[in-house]
């Protein structure tokens, strides 16, 4: 990324020894929340009382940081932010070289995440403060980075600064911004970056060894997750054949292009799920289709996708314990730790029923 | 579990040796009608150095390991120090071991 991103590490341990890093890892991984603390968190009867039971856990320090500036929900999600941002610079601070290679490959979905964020606020004319509320600088892109993208005045402006920065999805903006420009769909603009990110992964992955390719079955159906619901999508708002064939991604795992245009040419949501019985996802889907009906959202089956992939991050801690699993399966933990407790701290600010806040949570 | 190359090469080498190498010298000296032949000692001063120093090099090579995992979980979980050294001075027993074989092969 930019020169200023690049940090200067000090780690014990270089080239493939995962010894140090796995055991304190998995020394880390033990202090995650498990169900019954989110369950007292849910039970909490209100955001003071969850403020209390936070603070004696290791959220304490950055909540003590945070809470000077108010008690509000909005408060508490940055100090659970900056809480994950500092573990993550922890776990890259004794990862060895090339788990911190492959993790840091992973995590560039964050960077296109974020621009993603200050695409779509830029587009709707949302204020600085609302996007960068949005961003989570988990990737190489710095905070400081981020809020200065997120400072441009339009779309124009945040192209302009990446390419002026040499970020290395500049180019991918630049060509997304002609098509955008024609037809004024950020969906052109966030196809390029979803293309520069799965073919720079997959480049990066591209190796022979078991850890390369662990990393790379995540990338791989992270892609398919993205093609998955583009059909979905197109066949929810009856989009034409040759539309939705032009946002095919490259680079799936259990989703060919021939199936994707297979699906893309189907009208029927049924349709769709019946062919997808052959596929991995065919099952996960199937179990929310009721729940699609009722609440006619594809927002359901991202969910339940979202589910599908960060189960099988965590399974990857079941692998060998001398790998990079261990380290991607906690990075994931981590992240949906505190993505838990985002939608409880949320529901709680705005009264949401208990059952409902449990049933948003992804427990693992 | 032998994901790594070398520490495959290491356990192997040891069990072979520790195998083989008493049984030669056994031979050696079952082969021998002479009432002293210099290839018995030097066969047996060989194979007790051996048997000593793989040994002595595979604990290490194990504690190695086991020192840097434990020093992981340490910094994250002080308070299993004491399972720490307790799995840190297992691998003594190969040493032990190697001990043992070198002082009977030596006789």
């Amino acid at each position: 990324m930019s020169p200023e991103a690049a940090k200067v590490r000090t780690r014990p341990a270089s080239g493939k020894e995962y010894g140090y890093a796995n055991a304190r890892l998995r020394g880390m991984r033990s202090r995650l929340f498990n169900r019954a603390f989110f369950d007292n968190l849910i039970a909490a009867p209100d955001i003071k009382t969850l403020i209390q039971d936070l603070t004696a856990t290791e959220y304490g320090p950055d909540l003590e940081d945070a809470l000077i500036h108010g008690r509000d929900a909005a408060t508490i999600e940055a100090a659970l932010k900056n809480h994950m941002i500092r573990t993550y610079q922890k776990v890259f601070s004794f990862l060895n070289d090339e788990g911190l290679y492959l993790v840091q490959t992973l995590l560039g979905r964050w960077d296109i995440f974020n621009i993603k964020t200050i695409l779509r606020g830029k587009h709707i004319d949302a204020a600085t403060d609302e996007i960068v509320e949005g961003l989570l600088p988990a990737g190489q892109l710095t905070a400081v980075e981020l809020e200065a993208l997120a400072g441009g005045e339009d779309i124009k402006t945040v192209i302009d600064t990446a390419v002026t920065w040499g970020l290395p999805f500049a180019g991918a903006l630049r060509e997304g911004y002609a098509e955008y420009l024609e037809t004024e769909s950020l969906a052109d603009l966030e196809l390029a970056l979803d293309r520069y990110y799965s073919t720079w992964a997959t480049q990066r992955l591209k190796k022979r060894q078991a850890n390369s390719r662990l990393a790379l079955s995540i990338v791989r159906m992270q892609v398919d997750t993205l093609n998955l619901l583009t059909v979905l999508r197109a066949a929810k708002e009856s989009l034409e054949t040759e539309v939705a064939d032009r946002y095919f991604l490259e680079g799936g795992r259990d989703f060919s292009k021939s199936l994707y245009e297979e699906l893309a040419a189907m009208s029927d949501i049924d349709e769709i799920l019946d062919k997808l019985r052959e596929t991995p996802y065919g099952k996960i889907l199937d179990a929310v289709a009721i729940e699609y009906l009722s609440q006619n959202s594809i927002s359901v089956f991202e969910r339940s996708l979202e589910d599908y992939l960060m189960r099988h991050a965590l399974g990857l801690a079941k692998g060998d314990p001398l790998g990079v699993g261990v380290a991607i399966a906690y990075l994931w933990a981590k992240q949906n730790e505190m993505t838990n407790l985002r939608i409880i701290v949320r529901g709680k600010a705005v009264g949401m029923p208990v059952e409902r806040v449990r049933g948003e949570l992804i427990l693992v | 579990m032998f994901n790594n190359r070398l520490a495959r090469k290491v356990f192997g080498s040891t069990f072979l040796l520790t195998m083989l190498v008493p049984a030669f010298a056994t031979a050696a000296e079952a082969a021998s009608t002479e009432p002293f032949d210099w290839r018995v000692s030097v066969t047996k001063a060989a194979s007790a150095g051996a048997a000593m120093s793989i040994s002595a090099m595979s604990a290490g090579y194990a504690q190695a390991k086991i020192g840097t995992a434990a020093a992981g979980t340490l910094a994250e979980r002080p308070e299993v120090s004491v399972w720490a050294i307790t799995l840190q001075v297992l691998p003594e027993v190969i040493v032990l071991l190697g001990f043992v074989s070198a002082i009977i092969i030596a006789g």
